[in-house]
């Protein structure tokens, strides 16, 4: 047994090796699954010629490799030591959001990475976290009550805006979707939930008026009408559509001539739903949807079994974090929600994104590692004990 | 108002879900198998495609930062037929103005426009001559601009301002050959790029090419512009600072002519006449930093450039074959120059000490094995006497070096042990011999280390000992590159590193100078340092009575050795042509640079010597002691 300063490490309740190895299969394995359907697509998309590895895929696996890993730390790790910590966690990684639209990296117009080296860090992907496991753990010890709410609602409103002005509207809007799951579940009334729709409804066109880009506009205004601009943004979305089209049921393949994408320099972050579309089809998409939803119907089960309300709770804001982001992707790549660019989790390429779904994933793992056995757990363990 | 449970809430996060993804699938479902938009068809024509225009491509420098290779603009006068005046008269017109006023004749036009492109594609530029200069090109353009259907456009086109001093490593660009299009067009290249050819400018094309601007475009089948789309920027291409010392080069080149001119025999009827080639090397030896590498003779690298068919013709026909490298692209024996290799092996392998002394009367005896009475004789270049092998070496006697390689025997007494031709080979191996150095050119040679098993195979005959004592003295089979001799020095000089030559001392992008590693391909034994042996050898040699003595500069102390090894046939009285080999390191005391030179007629001492000196003077500054 290892003995670290004199404490025999077993003996920590947080570090106790939980009652199960992988807490949940199934979500694992869908994990496992989307993110083997995007190496394979990327390797597609970059292949080079002398048959070997490119660049982004090099690094995409290495980065799949570091997730692995994130997922095997995380899932052994008590996530009740989260709620003793959130205040902390919180304010670092506000602190690093604010530090970012200070001293970030500018792309694309918009300040949301730190460049470290060859590589980039994008803390909005961590912050967001952090924002959910402090939620989560305020809500736990906090009965529905009007001044709780209040409190929730501010430490909501200080990253999402942060992240809002870098500008990053699909992040936000994936947090805002968490938030409000959170409060369902907490269980904040009815007539608050009938309150925040009510506010939502009336802001958005103040927000529209006050505080979205222009760029955002014209790409809200391509979005209604795709002729409006049919070689500027508008080409983008008909590429993108084509790409989606000419995939077919069963797609192009890994390997065929030139990709209705080619050119767009985010085919394999916001757009790699439609290239998975064109290589693999129908199949190809309906596969990563299916795994999605098997993320969220275990995530939810995950939530109710949870062997506290922290772990509820938690459960609840990183499952619809994981998961509304995963759709909102999907929603724009067909063109049922204008575009923004939201990457596709364990998919799009970017090592911030990846090492942040491994951590959610990771942290569902170990919330499920503890929880009370449920029947469809009973039943496999009848079949082969 | 009732509250609603928490197992009901769940059901609804649940439901919200499930109608989500529901409504995403269906949308699916229908963007790919109900109704998909069909890719715009190719017939009516407009298409996104991308179009490259090259970065500017990366200079060559050598280590001081004198320019060897740089870009210079071309004016170009061309003209779009589909554009000149339709009605005849104005055309007649137009074309006699440009006639007048660029001197390109009427008729070299008129065939312009009826050439096979003009006639598939009438809005593509046709090139119909090229501009002096800038200024010119700035007259026409104000003169013509009232014409339509004229361009006058400037096109980058590497300058080689090197020259002939450098021709050899630095290459040349061209168009893409035909056998190589497939590799080029799928690494991206355009069919009318201009891609490195030879040398460094073919090695290095990656770096020195860049990325080239990309922009997406939505043209219309012909090929014409509709709209921009997007533009990826290009990358320019990185500069490469090689570790040749110019003035060094320049030197070098300069004693290597006067030694061919001193070198050269009379011409003799009936004999194929002597060729001027010589080559040089000469390297850092803590680095492996080339220095200066001369092979002549050289070429005029514009004109592999230029497009001038009969100068290039009577290049590729030159019988002295100038777009050789002598230095690395072709080998021969290297003579007296490899018995430092041999009194190595012998040291390391205890076949010999320092002191061993062997006596050279001239010559040495050997009876046949099977047949007494028959005996062979082999040479000594002199009578040396009594030496120990600081002078066997200093001397370059070929007895003590007959012993060393292949021992000796009289009368089925076994008088001395030699090394044997299967040992000698390996310590020839070990120093680089026989394989390439790994220098980044094209085509480098590795020579040719013999041995027994080899000459059974590739001769079909037995080895013998005559044959061990030619090896012994670098003649016969062996056969060497001046560069492999660089390093073979260099690895003396240094305490055995083997070091792999590079020209290229670093890339520079973006003002960050990439820096070549320092590349060790083997370490030699060093027992007994056998090594500081052979350079306190060396230094005797190029010493007061050494036969080396010609490649020391007054106030500095070197290590050297010659070789004078004989090819081809003898003439009426007996001899041979030779060969002249200079190889040394410097300073003595904590050497920097080596040397190896080569000159195809000529004697080690009396002609490559010279060379190595005024390469040492260059390099240590000390020409002002000259005579």
């Amino acid at each position: 047994m290892t003995v670290l300063r004199g404490v025999t490490l077993g003996a920590q309740p947080w570090l106790r090796r939980p009652d199960r190895v992988i807490g949940d299969p199934l979500l694992l394995l869908a994990a496992v699954l989307i993110g083997g359907v995007g190496l394979l697509s990327l390797q597609g998309a970059t292949r080079i010629e002398d048959g070997g590895l490119s660049d982004d895929v090099a690094r995409q696996s290495a980065f799949l490799a570091v997730g692995g890993v994130v997922i095997l730390v995380m899932r052994r790790v008590d996530y009740r030591l989260l709620k003793l910590a959130w205040f902390p966690i919180l304010t670092l990684w506000i602190g690093m959001l604010a530090l970012v639209l200070v001293a970030g990296a500018t792309e694309f117009g918009a300040r949301r990475w730190f460049l470290v080296g060859n590589y980039s860090l994008q803390p909005s992907e961590f912050a967001r976290i952090a924002t959910v496991i402090a939620i989560a753990a305020v809500a736990s010890s906090r009965d529905a009550t009007p001044r709780g709410f209040v409190f929730l609602l501010l430490g909501f409103l200080i990253p999402a805006g942060l992240i809002l002005i870098e500008p990053d509207l699909g992040s936000t809007l994936a947090l805002a979707a968490a938030w409000l799951a959170l409060m369902v579940a907490w269980p904040l009334s009815l007539r608050g939930l009938w309150a925040i729709a009510a506010t939502a409804v009336a802001f958005v066109p103040l927000a529209f008026a006050l505080a979205v880009p222009g760029y955002q506009r014209e790409r809200l205004a391509v979005f209604l009408d795709p002729q409006r601009d049919p070689l500027g943004s508008g080409f983008v979305l008909r590429q993108v559509e084509v790409a989606l089209g000419s995939g077919g049921v069963t797609g192009r393949g890994l390997e065929f001539g030139v990709s209705a994408l080619e050119g767009l320099s985010t085919r394999n972050s916001d757009f790699a739903l439609a290239q998975v579309g064109e290589q693999m089809g129908l199949l190809g998409t309906l596969t990563v949807l299916v795994a999605f939803a098997i993320i969220a119907w275990r995530g939810l089960a995950i939530a109710e079994s949870a062997p506290d309300r922290f772990g509820q709770l938690l459960a609840v804001g990183l499952t619809a974090l994981l998961v509304v982001q995963a759709l909102l992707h999907v929603a724009v790549n067909i063109r049922l929600f204008p575009a923004t660019g939201i990457p596709l989790p364990l998919i799009s390429l970017g090592g911030s994104s990846m090492i942040a779904t491994a951590a959610m994933i990771g942290l569902l793992l170990s919330i499920a590692a503890r929880r009370q056995a449920d029947p469809l757990e009973r039943w496999t363990a009848a079949r082969w004990d | 108002m009732t509250e609603l449970p928490v197992n009901l809430r769940f059901l609804a996060l649940r439901l919200s879900v499930i109608a989500i993804i529901t409504l995403l699938g269906v949308q699916l479902v229908r963007m790919q198998l109900v109704s998909p938009v069909p890719a715009p068809p190719l017939a009516t024509g407009d298409q996104p495609r991308i179009l490259l225009s090259d970065a500017s491509r990366g200079l060559i420098y050598d280590r001081n930062g004198t320019p060897l290779v740089t870009n210079v603009p071309s004016y170009v006068l061309r003209i779009v037929p589909a554009a000149l005046p339709a009605d005849q008269t104005d055309r007649q017109i137009a074309l006699v103005t440009i006639e007048r006023e660029s001197g390109v004749p009427v008729a070299t036009l008129e065939a312009a426009t009826r050439q096979p492109l003009a006639l598939i594609d009438p809005t593509a530029p046709i090139e119909v001559g090229t501009l002096p200069d800038v200024t010119e090109a700035i007259r026409l353009r104000a003169v013509l601009a009232a014409i339509p259907g004229v361009e006058i456009t400037a096109t980058p086109q590497r300058m080689y301002l090197g020259g002939e001093l450098v021709a050899h490593f630095i290459g040349h660009v061209g168009a893409i050959d035909a056998t190589d299009v497939e590799t080029y067009l799928k690494n991206g290249y355009p069919l009318n790029a201009t891609v490195g050819r030879s040398g460094l400018e073919l090695v290095f094309e990656e770096p020195l090419r860049g990325e080239p601007t990309r922009r997406l475009v939505v043209a219309d089948p012909s090929g014409r512009v509709l709209s921009d789309l997007s533009e990826l920027a290009s990358r320019p291409g990185a500069d490469i600072e090689l570790s040749i010392d110019m003035d060094l080069q320049r030197v070098t080149a300069d004693a290597l002519n006067a030694a061919i001119e001193a070198g050269l025999p009379d011409e003799v009827p009936g004999r194929a006449p002597p060729t001027r080639v010589a080559a040089a090397v000469a390297i850092d030896v803590r680095t492996g930093e080339v220095l200066a590498q001369v092979s002549l003779p050289s070429f005029d690298p514009n004109v592999l450039n230029d497009g001038d068919r009969p100068a290039l013709e009577a290049l590729l026909r030159d019988p002295t074959r100038p777009l050789v490298d002598r230095t690395y692209m072709e080998a021969h024996p290297p003579g007296s120059t490899f018995k430092t290799l041999v009194a190595y092996a012998a040291l390391e392998e205890d076949v010999a000490t320092p002191e061993t002394k062997v006596t050279s009367t001239g010559a040495i005896y050997i009876q046949d094995e099977f047949d007494p009475s028959v005996t062979y004789v082999f040479r000594d270049w002199a009578a040396h006497g009594t030496t120990d092998l600081y002078w066997g070496l200093a001397r370059s006697s070929d007895v003590y070096f007959y012993y060393l390689s292949g021992g000796y025997r009289s009368g089925g007494v076994t008088y001395f042990e030699g090394l044997g031709a299967t040992r000698l080979a390996d310590y020839a191996q070990q120093i680089g011999l026989g394989t390439p150095t790994g220098l980044e050119l094209p085509g480098e040679t590795g020579g040719l280390v013999p041995s027994p098993d080899w000459k059974e195979q590739a001769v079909g005959d037995a080895w013998f000992l005559g044959d061990t004592y030619t090896f012994g003295i670098g003649q016969g089979y062996l056969t060497v590159s001046p560069m492999q001799m660089a390093i073979l020095v260099s690895a003396i000089a240094n305490d055995g590193s083997v070091l792999q030559p590079r020209l290229v001392r670093g890339i520079r992008e973006s003002d960050e100078l990439v820096e070549t590693p320092r590349i060790v391909a083997a370490q030699l034994s060093n027992e007994g340092d056998s090594l500081a042996v052979i350079r306190e050898a060396m230094r005797i040699t190029a010493g007061p009575g050494g036969t080396a003595w010609r490649g020391q500069p007054k106030g500095l102390t070197i290590g050297g050795k010659t070789g004078t090894a004989e090819f081809g046939s003898p003439y009426p009285d007996g001899e041979f042509d030779t060969h002249g080999w200079y190889i040394g390191f410097a300073p003595f005391e904590d050497p920097e640079i080596a040397v190896a030179v080569y000159v195809e007629h000529g004697i080690g001492s009396t002609h490559a010597g010279p060379v190595a000196r005024t390469m040492f003077e260059e390099y240590f500054n000390l020409s002002e002691t000259a005579p």
